[in-house]
């Protein structure tokens, strides 16, 4: 009995483990593809059936991105605005969340409504007006004029206010006043320090919200040495032709980065989304 | 050590009116207990001597001095509250320095403040370890640490030992008194608990619905409780209420179900009226006076029995402190001693003295 049932939940695991590897493998072919096509000739990458391995590995395509167009210039553009607006994001989230969950006025009801109202509409909308307003400022092709649209994050606000409300008392509060604590002493001392997995965790989004973003930039850039990755990536493809290869081995050198931020953040990422509310 | 005056409180969140002018005084180094049910006002008080709500009118003084539009930081006033509020990502050291930290004091004067306090606590080992490894009784023991450490002129305790297990409780309350007489400071301790306010304070306040029902010392509370509100909620289990009518100059109380008592110092009364006995009154011993009554229940727990009984049609509760040989269902006559019998009016509550 015990050992038929032992035999049929193992069975039933290695079912599980199969199907997970399979739906994993089907995850990851178009990006193992893609890297493989990075190492590839031209004429290879238009083979069919597509080979996994390259048969004539060659890194001729990494050393034409590098020589031909200027893609550390984009990773630092991309990183540089992904970074700051994370930082933006992060200080008026927290600094914004905070104040709505634990300051309970109707003006800040309204404000707060306010806020999330701004989700609803969608970036393209008011994007050319936004537009217009960058160039009067001349902020074109460059990071300040790129931050304008993503300094603060509607969702960012409502995270941090929901984690908040779930894990800092009031008690904790009234206790840092009548211990002597000014209003920003007891926000940066007490608050911060007990929010951290959701601040790693918006941090994380913030940061791929603007490391991947492209219609903004694309709008916002112009002059080559000003682009973000994306945009620079979309300029492989011209009016006439895709250099493939070119591509591949471009999106495949861009990739490490972002894989990297997502591995080394990636249990703060989880922990923060999984925490809310489920503070003892 | 302070004293703590309250003039003429009240206060309103929006358009109701929780405080309706409350006023009394505490003397420097007094324990003062504030006790009622939920929602009779008892923790705004403590909040707006605290400073974390805003008075709406009267007047709150410390050492004679008006404290109403001083910032909660500025009152020296440290408070427990029900939850402990201890810091979730400090050491225990770190929450019981916060307040010295804040005044700037040097690093070697924080640590040894909290050690000393610590050690007055017993929780001089856990000094490096976080809230969240503690059990609930040295979570209490760190947050009461905490209030120490500062020294204030005012201690506030907000339901403190309502978190805690029945033995813990008990346990905390004689150290909690024992702490107060050890240092003297003047202390304000909301509970909703009577046991806890009689055998801690000096002093009690009864509040019911934003109104003070009665200050007084806890065995004055017991013994003249003003009204039947006090007399019922001083005292465990609650003291037993029995409808009576009289006719003026008869002296004769007559209950519901045929029985009466007769009272010569009434007998000027006349009209409806509650006979208030506590349960610990009743004896098994016939005395001249009594009652009789159905049993329902009896509960022993050794040291005493705890009869539910009915007289008529009134619930009668009776807790002797010998056994008791009975079975439910069977009559039995009780007695008392006049001396031990309140009278309030059935309308008002209001009790009646000869």
């Amino acid at each position: 009995m015990t050992v038929s049932s032992n035999t049929r939940s193992r069975r039933k695991n290695l079912l599980l483990d199969i199907m997970l590897f399979v739906i994993c493998v089907l995850l990851l072919m178009p990006l193992l593809l893609l890297i493989a096509n990075g190492f590839k000739t031209p004429q290879e990458i238009l083979v069919w059936p597509p080979t996994i391995l390259p048969k004539d590995p060659t890194l001729e395509n990494f050393h034409r991105v590098f020589s031909e167009t200027p893609l550390f210039r984009w990773i630092f553009n991309s990183l540089s605005f992904a970074l700051l607006s994370m930082i933006a994001i992060v200080i008026t989230s927290t600094l914004a969340g905070y104040v709505v969950a634990k300051f309970q006025f109707w003006t800040i009801n309204v404000i707060f409504t306010l806020f999330l109202a701004t989700a609803i509409i969608p970036f393209e909308v008011y994007m050319i007006p936004l537009y217009f307003q960058v160039k009067a400022l001349g902020a074109l092709n460059s990071i300040g004029g790129l931050l304008i649209g993503y300094l603060v994050m509607s969702f960012g606000i409502f995270l941090i206010r929901q984690n908040v409300i779930a894990a800092v008392p009031d008690e904790l509060i009234e206790a840092a006043r009548i211990d002597g604590a000014g209003e920003f002493w007891i926000f940066w001392h007490i608050v911060v320090p007990l929010l951290k997995g959701p601040i790693a965790a918006l941090s994380v989004l913030a940061f791929f919200q603007a490391w991947t973003t492209f219609a903004w930039p694309i709008v916002v850039l112009t002059r080559k040495t000003a682009f973000t990755i994306e945009v620079g990536l979309a300029n492989f493809q011209s009016a006439y032709t895709v250099d493939l290869a070119l591509l591949s081995a471009a999106s495949a050198a861009v990739m490490v980065p972002s894989v990297l931020v997502f591995v080394l953040l990636r249990r703060s990422f989880v922990e923060g989304i999984a925490a809310s509310g489920m503070k003892e | 050590m302070s004293s703590v005056e309250i003039r003429n409180l009240r206060k309103s969140f929006g358009p109701t009116e929780v405080l309706h002018g409350v006023s009394f005084t505490i003397p420097d180094g007094a324990f003062v207990a504030l006790v009622g049910p939920s929602g009779c006002g008892k923790s705004t008080i403590l909040r707006l001597l605290a400073g974390l709500e805003e008075v709406s009118d009267g007047e709150l003084l410390i050492d004679d001095r008006v404290i109403n539009d001083v910032e909660a930081k500025n009152r020296d006033i440290a408070m427990v509250f029900q939850n402990y509020a201890l810091y979730p990502h400090m050491t225990v050291a770190e929450n019981m320095g916060f307040s010295l930290r804040l005044m700037k004091r040097s690093k070697a004067d924080i640590t040894a403040a909290v050690k000393n306090v610590a050690e007055v606590l017993g929780i001089g080992e856990l000094l490096d370890r976080l809230p969240k490894q503690l059990s609930g009784g040295q979570r209490q023991r760190v947050a009461m640490g905490r209030a120490i450490v500062r020294q204030p002129k005012v201690f506030l305790f907000d339901e403190p030992l309502s978190n805690l297990d029945a033995k813990l409780r008990v346990q905390m309350r004689a150290e909690l008194k024992a702490l107060h007489s050890r240092l003297q400071t003047t202390t304000i301790y909301v509970t909703h608990d009577q046991i806890e306010a009689m055998t801690m304070a000096d002093i009690v306040v009864v509040m019911r619905d934003g109104f003070i029902e009665q200050i007084g010392r806890p065995l004055d509370l017991y013994d003249n409780p003003k009204n039947s509100f006090v007399a019922g909620f001083i005292g465990s289990p609650a003291m037993n209420f029995l409808p009576v009518t009289t006719e003026a100059g008869s002296a004769t109380f007559s209950f519901g179900d045929g029985q009466s008592l007769s009272l010569a110092k009434f007998k000027h009364l006349q009209g409806e009226f509650l006979i208030g006995i506590r349960p610990e009154h009743f004896q098994q011993q016939k005395t001249r006076n009594g009652l009789s009554v159905t049993i329902e229940s009896i509960e022993q727990t050794g040291a005493e029995t705890l009869l539910q009984c009915q007289s008529g049609d009134q619930k009668v509760v009776i807790v002797l402190h010998d056994r008791f040989a009975a079975s439910p269902g069977e009559e039995y006559r009780f007695g008392f001693d006049l001396a031990d019998l309140h009278l309030f009016e059935a309308e008002s509550g209001k009790a009646i003295s000869s």
